[in-house]
């Protein structure tokens, strides 16, 4: 599984990253340059202004720093929990296929299904007939005891939201 | 790897663009632009605020960035060393212990170099003495170099001195630096450089 690697918020972070690097160079060159100045010609206004700049500068730095890790924290949080979804997912699959009986063949063809595969992607992938996999199919449909591959994906899917909906103490008011 | 999910690792924005625009500094400054020149002097800077982002980064940034997860430790890197020639695979959360000491080699090293570089031009950075009738606009560092000229040169060349010594150091340590990365690789895997690498996969929180 080559996509489930990216991860949106990444993205943005590296963005507010970029900025925060850039912030930091032209901080420095505000910096020098005031310094510059005052050596020349004193506190003029020119002067104050380019230093406020380079103070607002520096501030950008240090709030845009703080974005950035909040972001990254918060994007490594989602895969985490994405890893752990992943894994508990997996495992209840697993669980559930003991449960039902169902042939190394016919879970093999389960997984394949809930993945959305159609039959002709299912007989490529393991080089069987289309017979073998509709016939395969209707075991699992039997042992599971639904007939249809919603049916069969929404008992998974029921496994993962029953959670949070019974979670108790929580009100939308 | 601990599990089919165990995702890939890689280092968090900030720590990736500092490292490679650090790089590209010390690119650009060792080959590129003439010593001493204005544009040697502005990427020289941009260099050190660079260094200076990280450093701070390291105070406050994401848990494998910090100082504390990388500690300068030679105890530590002979330890993995020995694993090493044992054969055995660690797993480290951010920089291994011999990485650890390369990176602090740098730090150092660059911030000689950025801070002799800044003690010859001044801060505000000037280009050198000898450019410095180039410079139109500020007539009052061409008098004040005239005047300093002779107690100022042999501090200078001292400190010219020191500034390339701690320049070609710097590449040393960024050759082996690319040694240790390619025997890492070579060891465990493209991880290591993926982990540094803007696309690919995802981040280093295993």
């Amino acid at each position: 599984m080559a996509r489930s690697d990216h991860c949106p918020g990444d993205r943005g972070a590296a963005a507010v990253a970029a900025v925060v690097a850039l912030q930091a160079i032209a901080a420095a060159f505000f910096l020098a340059d005031a310094t510059a100045d005052i050596g020349a010609s004193g506190a003029t206004p020119h002067v104050v202004i380019e230093a406020i700049i380079a103070l607002a500068l520096v501030a950008g730095v240090v709030t845009g720093a703080l974005q950035v890790r909040r972001m990254w924290r918060e994007a490594r949080r989602r895969r985490a929990a994405l890893a752990v979804a992943a894994g508990a997912l997996s495992e209840v699959m697993a669980q559930r296929f003991r449960e039902w009986r169902l042939t190394p063949a016919e879970a093999d063809v389960a997984v394949f299904a809930l993945k959305g595969c159609d039959i002709a992607q299912i007989c490529e992938l393991r080089g069987s007939a289309a017979g073998t996999v509709r016939a395969q199919l209707t075991r699992v449909y039997d042992k599971a005891g639904v007939n249809s591959r919603a049916a069969l994906a929404s008992l998974f899917l029921e496994d993962l939201m029953s959670a949070p909906i019974i979670r108790p103490g929580r009100d939308d008011a | 790897m601990t599990g089919p999910v165990a995702p890939p690792r890689r280092w968090d924005p900030l720590v990736r663009l500092t490292h490679w625009g650090v790089a590209a500094a010390i690119v650009v400054n060792g080959l590129i632009t003439e010593e001493g020149s204005q544009w040697h002097v502005w990427v020289g800077l941009a260099a050190g605020a660079l260094l200076a982002l990280r450093l701070a980064w390291g105070l406050i940034g994401p848990p494998e960035a910090r100082f504390t997860a990388f500690p300068p430790s030679p105890a530590a890197a002979v330890r993995h060393v020995r694993d090493i020639l044992a054969g055995r695979r660690t797993s480290h959360r951010s920089h291994n212990p011999l990485g650890a000491l390369m990176v602090y080699a740098v730090w150092a090293t660059l911030a000689v170099v950025v801070g002799t570089g800044v003690a010859m031009t001044g801060f505000p950075p000037a280009p050198r003495a000898h450019e410095a009738g180039e410079v139109a606009g500020r007539p009052e560092a061409n008098r004040e170099a005239e005047g300093g000229e002779e107690e100022h040169e042999g501090e200078d060349e001292g400190i010219g001195e020191i500034h390339e010594v701690a320049a070609n150091l710097l590449f040393v340590l960024a050759a082996v630096h690319l040694a240790g990365v390619a025997f890492e690789t070579r060891r465990s895997g493209r991880q290591v450089v993926t982990a540094m690498l803007g696309g690919g996969d995802a981040p280093k929180d295993a």
